[in-house]
């Protein structure tokens, strides 16, 4: 690793466009600087500067010549592959056809990475990302012949490892559901009871639902809530059942999830339009509960609203960071960049007029 | 053999917009290219060895699509482009 262009406890956002990768940072989430636009060309699914390492990775999904992913050392200034990176053995007669998710592994597990693709399946390297293997035991689950994709594609979009229990990790795939490991990843139970099927002929079947994004608590390690296709859950017991927690939303459809990791029962969502697929009405608005569902309220004080207002989140669009007070930050698909650093209270404009943002991740700087 | 190497590709190839390779079909002209420049087969094919839908491969002016797809045979001194398709709209 190169030394950090950043002092300790600046803020790095990375926003993953449909042309590019862009690196803003601040020191104290009110003033922004755009750092870079690299990788421009790509485009970026997912990107993430790993705060144990200082490593940056990002998704390369080239849709002409196929999808890689890329090892930053010097933060985003030049780029290289893995010595082994994501493909399919010819025998598997699998195609790769994008990389959805970088997330980096347990805390006291530097070196490991996961990865999830479309088609589903579940890529883990222990060596910070330069050689990787495809985890068999997913690969092999006797129900993956009746998976179907979602509109986005078969696409494993959420990993989750346990925090508390290295044996035990979760992950989200559309339109499959969530699902639990709780071997290390030689086996998976799926773990969709309670939550709606609103688009087949069976309301709760134990597989099938489109989960959009899944996040777990940081300190009660069974409780995980999600962004559904059709609606938002709660589970208080790892997943083994999901309690709906939509109550006042103003309905269920909303692509990612946020949670505020030192006020634990504070999520953030973006209800959207199911079928336009932005902001209800003429506000753009980011919900908050302060009671892990019981009761959501719109956020919007400096968020755009007008006739003209039409604004998606995608499911990686939007994260928290790990401070008090939480900043939330908000990539839309119209290319406007939004951060709260304050939890919600209030929101700034930080950048306009980027290419459509795919995901936002960030990291403060060790 | 020259084979044109589109700008896309051409970090695989050192800035090379052509290199030699040897051949006796397209299947094995991309076998030559990886093996020359690692990756550059997973870029023009997909794992499971089919032709990627977008990458366009010409012998001389001939599509080999409309020849015999990867077996077409490739002569001594012969040109090969790829090319991705034309993207306009997206």
């Amino acid at each position: 690793m190169t030394t950090s262009r950043y002092a300790p406890g600046t803020v790095v956002a990375l926003l993953g466009t449909k042309r590019g990768l862009f690196v803003l940072s601040s020191e104290d989430r009110k003033n922004w600087n755009i750092d870079q636009h690299t990788m421009q060309g790509a485009v970026v699914y997912n990107a993430k500067l790993d705060e144990r390492t200082g490593r940056m990775y990002a998704t390369d999904n080239n849709v002409f010549f196929g999808s890689k992913l890329m090892l930053s050392d010097d933060e985003g200034t030049t780029w290289r592959e893995p010595r082994k990176g994501i493909q399919f053995s010819e025998e598997s007669g699998r195609k790769l056809t994008n990389i959805w998710l970088i997330e980096p592994g347990r805390e006291d597990e530097p070196e490991t990475l996961y990865v999830g693709v479309d088609p589903a399946s579940l890529w883990v390297s222990r060596d910070c990302g330069e050689t990787w293997q495809l985890e068999e035991g997913l690969e092999n689950h006797p129900t993956r012949e009746r998976w179907n994709p979602g509109n986005g594609g078969l696409c494993l979009h959420s990993i989750v490892p346990d925090h508390s229990n290295k044996d035990r990790m979760w992950i989200g795939i559309s339109a499959v559901g969530c699902m639990r490991t709780d071997d290390g990843g030689k086996t998976w139970v799926h773990a969709n009871k309670n939550t709606r099927q609103d688009f087949g002929p069976e309301i709760y079947p134990e597989y099938g639902q489109c989960i959009h994004r899944l996040v777990q608590h940081p300190t009660e390690p069974d409780v995980l809530y999600q962004q559904n296709h059709c609606g938002v859950y709660m589970s208080e017991n790892g997943g083994d059942d999901w309690e709906d927690i939509r109550t006042n939303l103003p309905g269920d459809f909303g692509f990612p999830m946020a949670l505020d990791r030192n006020n634990p029962e504070t999520l953030f969502t973006v209800n959207l339009d199911p079928e336009g697929r932005y902001n209800y009405g003429d506000q753009f608005t980011v919900y908050r509960t302060k009671d892990a569902g019981k009761e959501w309220e719109p956020t919007t004080s400096g968020l755009p609203s007008g006739a003209g207002v039409k604004l998606g989140v995608l499911r990686h669009g939007m994260c928290a960071d790990a401070l008090d007070p939480a900043g939330v930050y908000v990539g839309t698909n119209t290319g406007q960049f939004f951060v709260s650093p304050d939890a919600g209270d209030s929101w700034d404009l930080v950048a306009d007029f980027l290419p459509p943002i795919n995901s936002v991740t960030v990291s403060v700087v060790r | 053999m020259s084979v044109r190497i589109p700008g896309q590709l051409l970090a695989r190839t050192g800035r090379r917009n052509t290199v030699q390779v040897e051949g006796g079909t397209i299947r094995d002209v991309i076998a030559a290219l990886d093996r020359d420049y690692p990756g550059l087969g997973f870029n023009i094919c997909h794992e499971t060895g089919e032709l990627r839908p977008f990458v366009n491969i010409f012998l001389e002016k001939e599509d080999v699509r409309w020849l015999q797809g990867l077996d077409t045979p490739v002569h001594p001194g012969a040109t090969v482009h790829i090319f991705h398709s034309v993207a306009g709209g997206a």
